[in-house]
């Protein structure tokens, strides 16, 4: 069977008629795994029994004639996702042996329509970094170039996806880590709304800025995805008590009339190839009938710092529960103060230590004022500036990343380039906007996909889905020859 | 270099980690390199105002405080080692 870049939607079909059954569906990708995966890996846990057995159940509603639209469809799971009974690592020694005992809201909200879990992707470290080179387990590689990285948080659900070992899963963004994975892969990925998704049994990164999304082979696919996953929740204080509409809703309709920006700024310092891919995307929109609108975000100047320095308070307060005692590896001393010192030095990567060394910078007695303080003040100028574009379009247009996937260990030993290269994204995250990546191009040598993103307005996920689904019923994706 | 031995030596406190001798003045090298930009940050001159934040969305409702069923200790203590029904800590002395 040719899973090539199966959609979600299709598959349904395919199960609804009866054409092949949750079992045999679940079985194909396995194989294909298990076929493919030594020399990608995007999985760190594959789930192979519990699958089949989720499967056959699967069937039974389906036989039932009682499916919803994730019945005994395959996904894979970020690894900082909450699941019970399977591990759930984040990429790292410290919770190396880490088996959950309960779900995030987020598996739950699958489990209740009869998803399948393939496994879980493998990710950078805590979700730090944009390779997926800092994991401690799988250093997952792209599809399109196995020299290369599949970019970063997520980059195991995206490389998966687009090498179709899973139809679709799920990633986490904090500071673009769906968005710049998806556009690295080829792939498309929605960071929702900061509320819109229970954070529920995600392992907290920056808790003002993660939020849970679907990466998928189309806009469509993900509409489908966030509709499962998103609403309130008791357990989670900061999902927004709103009602959720149909994600699907608005897809196919004509984008005639709608207002674009272009905030000049996202396309001073990238690469020529993106910037020449992301505006001649834009073109095709405004030949659909879009008014492109040309405007200015001068806060993207300082965005850099002000996203790592609340990222990494926020870090360093989350990863401090981390001692060897009441969370994750235990190291060996004769003090209190060794044990907590030995299990972290041995728990924790280069990366995750550096970004808690800064964040403890920014918040210690004497600096708080000058650089965390400094960061909320640029975030409420940011959250400004896009309300007033806001004012004059309907969604904004950028490019997803400065560059298409760079060489494994090109960023390895500079974290201020790796840093630098979070431009495009990270003022999403920090006004608490949702975004969108999809493929608008490949690179003329390489056949590098190129990735843009749509920004919308809080809680209108709808239109940036409706805007990538517009542009993407006009646009030929190529799949890896991986 | 923007920060100096003792400010890492400092943060390594405050962050329960360590690094043996290279390690230091690699990590001070590093952070002095992200520290300078993070202090691009001081080029912008507006004021953090506390009364503008989080007033856009309204989240969730806080939970009654009242008792509910919640996990069975067993599967609680099922990542703990050494348990004998409690969760049993190491023996450190100071």
């Amino acid at each position: 069977m040719d899973l090539t870049r199966a959609k979600i939607r299709d598959l349904r079909k395919m199960l609804d008629s009866g054409e092949i059954s949750a079992a045999e569906l679940c079985k194909e990708y396995l194989d294909k795994i298990e076929e493919k995966d030594n020399s990608l890996l995007s999985y760190i846990t594959v789930t192979k029994d519990e699958a089949m057995k989720t499967a056959e159940n699967a069937q039974k509603i389906i036989n039932e004639g009682k499916a919803s639209a994730l019945t005994g469809i395959p996904l894979a799971i970020k690894d900082n996702i909450c699941t019970d009974g399977i591990k759930t690592t984040c990429a790292s020694k410290m919770l190396g042996d880490f088996i959950p005992p309960y779900n995030a809201t987020v598996i739950e909200k699958l489990n209740e329509q009869g998803y399948v879990l393939l496994g879980k992707t493998s990710m950078d470290e805590f979700a730090m970094g944009g390779s997926t080179q800092t994991s401690a387990f799988a250093k997952t590689k792209n599809p399109y170039d196995l020299e290369r990285v599949p970019g970063g948080s997520s980059g195991g659900s995206a490389a998966a996806v687009a090498a179709s070992l899973t139809p679709a899963a799920l990633g986490s963004d904090t500071g673009g880590s769906i968005r710049q994975p998806a556009s690295f892969c080829g792939v498309t990925g929605i960071k929702p709304t900061y509320g819109r998704v229970s954070r529920y049994g995600l392992v907290a990164f920056a808790s003002s800025l993660d939020q849970i999304g679907p990466i998928a082979n189309d806009a469509r696919d993900c509409a489908i995805l966030l509709n499962a996953i998103c609403g309130g929740d008791r357990h989670d204080a900061t999902s927004a008590k709103i009602d959720t509409p149909d994600f699907t809703e608005k897809l196919g309709q004509p984008i005639k009339g709608m207002k674009i920006a272009l905030p000049k700024e996202f396309y001073d310092g990238v690469d020529d190839t993106v910037r020449a891919c992301v505006t001649d995307a834009a073109k095709e929109l405004e030949k659909q009938g879009a008014t492109l609108v040309e405007c200015s975000m001068p806060g993207l100047k300082y965005a850099i710092p002000a996203y790592y320095l609340i990222a990494c308070a926020e870090a360093a307060s989350n990863l401090s529960r981390f001692d060897g005692i009441k969370y994750g590896y235990r190291g060996e001393g004769r003090t209190y103060n060794e044990l907590i010192i030995d299990s972290r030095n041995k728990g924790f990567g280069e990366e995750v230590k550096r970004r808690i060394l800064l964040g403890n910078y920014a918040l210690s007695s004497g600096y708080y004022d000058a650089y965390y303080k400094k960061a909320l003040a640029l975030k409420q100028e940011i959250i400004k500036e896009y309300n007033d574009i806001f004012e004059q379009a309907d969604v904004i247009l950028t490019p997803t990343a400065p560059t298409p996937a760079y060489k494994i260990g090109a960023q390895d030993n500079d974290p201020v380039k790796m840093y630098l290269a979070d431009i495009c994204t990270v003022t999403v995250n920090i006004a608490g906007l949702p975004g969108i990546s999809t493929t608008c191009g490949y690179t003329a040598d390489a056949g590098l996909p190129i990735g843009m993103s749509l920004i919308g307005k809080r809680f209108d996920e709808q239109t940036i889905l409706q805007v990538a689904d517009a542009f993407e019923q006009g646009f030929v994706p190529v799949a890896p020859k991986f | 270099m923007a920060v100096d031995m003792k400010t890492i030596e400092h943060l390594c406190g405050l962050s329960k980690l360590t690094y043996d001798e290279k390690g230091m003045e690699k990590v001070m090298g590093e952070m002095s390199s992200i520290i300078d930009l993070m202090d691009e940050i001081k080029g912008f001159d507006l004021t953090y105002d506390d009364t503008k934040d989080g007033n856009e969305i309204r989240f969730c409702d806080t939970r009654e405080d009242v008792p509910e069923k919640s996990f069975e200790t067993e599967k609680l203590l099922s990542n703990a080692e050494n348990t004998d029904g409690c969760y049993v800590v190491p023996k450190v002395v100071e």
